[in-house]
């Protein structure tokens, strides 16, 4: 059985719930064992660009705590997975500063050497799990359904930290969704960033970042766009909805957004509740109408 | 006489602080919800707010909350069983002792009546309860040491009161079988004792018992589209009913930030003791203000505080309130050009646009102000005599962020930039393309390459950084770039 320590952050509980519990009845079918821990804080994600030295000494000691239990990390969050990557680089490459955090992280009671393996969820899902056991697992495939892959910066890049898939042609994500039956459309704008670092700061810009691949997307025919980060899923659920009443776009014009483990549960049969699929806020239960009624036969 | 006296003026100074606190609950406010509303008006809300929950399904509610939250208190068991038992101890037996001794006269039961030397016994039991309560509450603070669980003098007041109170009193019980001068003495100061702590109850940490009910009961049917008004109430009776339990403090997701930068604000706990000094007297040093500034903005917004809050405060709104008054301050606050802005840009409808605009327009021009990029600046020869080595050395080798020295000016990275292809007129709208932000750095031009606007627009998406065929770490650069010139602005 596999088995990893979960790493939700900051945002999923407080705002994307959905994600979590979306992508814990996925791991529950899947037999993958989740381990809770209440200890983990902040990536440090935000601090990147105001305190080099908070940022690091943040995610060390998530990084130590997951290392404390022996367990390799599952992050939900894109961000938080860039975050916890960059900093266990940053310290890999330097031995004053690794003794710096762990000076740091004894006042604790913690260390941290490396050991943990920091992992996104759909790499679980695509290395650790693999395709070939989640196809075993759909019971109701979709059919004649398009979906947008939203691949996320901060997993895809910087690529020589992350190391999550090729960063100018990506294909992990795309074959998740293939193998719930969906088609994954190609759309031009795929590897860009949602614009959600630049909410609250510049949300002109943000917006404008936001919308350009919405429209895209739209014009490559894709029913959803789907992502695997809470920032992303925020941007294309929640800024999309203010977009569309501030911006006075149209609402047949919306393309709603969905979290991977929404899509992958419900080919796998899972009920909408344990889906979290009214959780979002622009409607995806029409999701369900895409699902192949020939199978129950 | 002087008994009947002391009582007198003890239940005089209560009444004068709970009127006063009440008073403050509907005159002063954390944020600016209530601006344009009197007094008068938050009295009249609230009137009305009461009469709208006296339906069926809000008392169901509030009687639930009575019976687990104020009664059982759950929600603090479900947290920390040890902090659950001491507040039981005290809680139950301070309760007893309250009812059935210091009330003996109003409160008649017949049942004890009868019983007389039991009923003593009792007395002694409960003493003994609430002593063993605060021996755990001074080894959670002191000898267990709970993690950034900070000791206030209010703290140690309510601790030191209460077992001044209960030792007196059981000093009286065993003494009045000897001595009948001794115990006259011991009566008085146990006398004395209590009614200090009655006088100055609402003044203290112990007002609690009556605000923290209010604030569960309170929150159980209020939520942020209640009348502003009583929103406004509500957060001042909210900072009555924080016990500076560190509960909050404890669970907070940026707790490590505190531990680095050594500011108090950070945690949850402390911005309540500054907010309860900041509604009386909103003028503060710039000090201060810098601190508390930082503090409220370090916040992922995770809920995660209000979700543990034993008192039921809904700090996530309260921090809502007082962060954007306290930003709207000429101060500029660094923190607002990161993703912690990200929660503010989510909720920009329920902020004013020139109370949203102001503070971020502040720090944007703070910060990119460090040069002229005119046109004719940018077309005027550079000066290369004061390459700032120093400046190209703070960009540290750990990332290899010096690899700015393999730039060739291909200009790659301003190609694939997603926010200068977003502007038509990207160099009047952002000063610098990344590209010409890199050969600043190279050329040692410090003002430069931390002023331009491209740097606080920057996503940090990586594009630039994966594509450039050099292997500088572009997006890295930028990341030190930002710190740099936060620092040289401090």
């Amino acid at each position: 059985m596999m088995k990893y320590t979960l790493f939700v952050g900051c945002n999923i509980p407080a705002r994307v719930q959905q994600y979590e519990l979306a992508a814990r009845s996925v791991a529950n079918r899947l037999g993958i064992e989740l381990v809770e821990n209440q200890e983990y804080k902040c990536c440090g994600y935000p601090m990147q660009n105001s305190d080099n030295k908070t940022f690091l000494m943040m995610a060390a000691r998530n990084l130590a705590l997951a290392e404390k239990e022996g367990l390799d990390m599952m992050v939900l969050c894109k961000c938080c997975f860039g975050s916890l990557k960059k900093a266990a680089h940053q310290i890999k490459q330097d031995a004053a500063l690794q003794k710096e955090v762990n000076t740091f992280l004894a006042k604790e009671g913690l260390s941290y050497s490396g050991k943990t393996a920091i992992k996104h969820f759909l790499s679980i899902l695509f290395h650790d799990v693999g395709i070939k056991k989640i196809k075993e697992t759909i019971s109701s495939p979709f059919t004649d359904l398009n979906i947008a892959t939203h691949y996320g910066c901060h997993a895809l890049r910087p690529s020589d930290v992350t190391q999550f898939d090729n960063p100018v042609n990506p294909s992990l994500f795309d074959d998740l969704v293939k193998v719930t039956g969906a088609k994954s459309v190609e759309w031009s704008l795929q590897l860009e960033c949602c614009g959600a670092p630049l909410m609250g700061v510049n949300d002109k810009l943000s917006m404008d970042l936001a919308g350009k691949k919405l429209a895209d997307c739209k014009a490559a025919n894709a029913d959803y766009i789907c992502v695997g980060c809470p920032y992303c899923q925020m941007q294309f659920d929640r800024i999309q909805n203010l977009m569309l009443s501030e911006r006075g776009q149209k609402q047949n014009n919306e393309i709603p957004s969905i979290v991977y483990p929404q899509l992958l549960g419900l080919a796998m049969g899972i009920s909408e509740e344990a889906l979290g699929l009214k959780m979002n806020m622009l409607d995806i239960t029409t999701l369900e109408s895409y699902i192949q009624t020939e199978t129950e036969n | 006489m002087l008994y009947t006296f002391m009582v007198y003026i003890a239940l005089s100074i209560f009444g004068i602080g709970l009127i006063y606190s009440l008073s403050n609950w509907f005159r002063l406010t954390v944020g600016s919800n209530a601006d344009g509303t009197t007094t008068g008006n938050r009295i009249s809300a609230a009137f009305k707010g009461i009469a709208s929950i006296l339906n069926k399904e809000k008392l169901t509610i509030l009687g639930k909350v009575f019976v687990q939250d104020i009664l059982l208190q759950k929600h603090i068991k479900k947290q920390d069983r040890l902090r659950w038992i001491m507040h039981m101890l005290i809680f139950t037996a301070f309760m007893f002792l309250l009812v059935f001794h210091a009330f003996d006269k109003i409160i008649k039961t017949p049942i004890f009546n009868r019983f007389y030397l039991s009923m003593n016994l009792w007395l002694v039991l409960a003493g003994l309860m609430v002593l063993t309560g605060l021996g755990v509450a001074l080894y959670r603070r002191y000898i267990l040491k709970v993690s950034r669980l900070k000791t206030s003098g209010m703290d140690l007041y309510t601790i030191l009161i209460i077992a001044a109170i209960i030792l007196s009193g059981m000093l009286m019980e065993i003494i009045k079988l000897g001595s009948y001068d001794s115990y006259q003495t011991i009566w008085w100061l146990h006398i004395f004792l209590s009614l200090l702590a009655l006088a100055l109850l609402p003044f203290s940490k112990m007002f609690h018992m009556f605000t923290t009910p209010l604030s569960l009961l309170a929150n159980a049917v209020m939520d942020e589209n209640s009348d502003p008004a009583n929103i406004a109430t509500k957060q001042m009776m909210e900072l009555d009913a924080c016990t500076h339990c560190d509960t909050c403090s404890k669970h907070c997701s940026v707790a490590v930030a505190y531990d680095t930068l050594g500011n108090d604000n950070i945690l949850p706990s402390e911005r309540m003791t500054f907010l309860k000094e900041y509604v009386a007297n909103k003028n503060i040093s710039t000090k201060k203000l810098a601190a508390i500034q930082q503090g409220i903005y370090l916040c992922t917004n995770c809920d995660r505080c209000t979700v543990v809050c034993p008192a039921g405060i809904n700090l996530r709104e309260l921090w809502f309130s007082a962060r954007e008054a306290l930003i709207q301050k000429k101060l500029p606050v660094d923190l607002m050009l990161t993703p912690f802005s990200y929660f503010r840009g989510l909720n920009h409808q329920r902020i004013g646009q020139k109370q949203y605009d102001i503070p971020l327009a502040t720090v944007k021009n703070t910060l990119t102000s460090g040069d002229d990029f005119s046109q004719a600046t940018l077309d005027a020869p550079i000066v290369l005599d004061h390459g700032d080595n120093e400046f190209q050395n703070a960009l540290g080798i750990s990332e290899r962020t010096e690899s700015f020295n393999y730039c060739f000016s291909c200009e790659n990275c301003s190609t694939v930039c997603p926010v200068v292809i977003n502007y038509a007129d990207s160099q009047q709208s952002l000063d610098l393309l990344p590209h010409q932000i890199i050969r600043s750095v190279a050329l040692g031009l410090k003002d430069m390459a931390t002023g331009s606007k491209m740097l606080w627009n920057c996503l940090t998406c990586y594009q630039c950084q994966e594509h450039c065929p050099q292997g500088v770490k572009v997006t890295d650069i930028f990341n030190k770039l930002k710190l740099i010139s936060i620092e040289d602005h401090k």
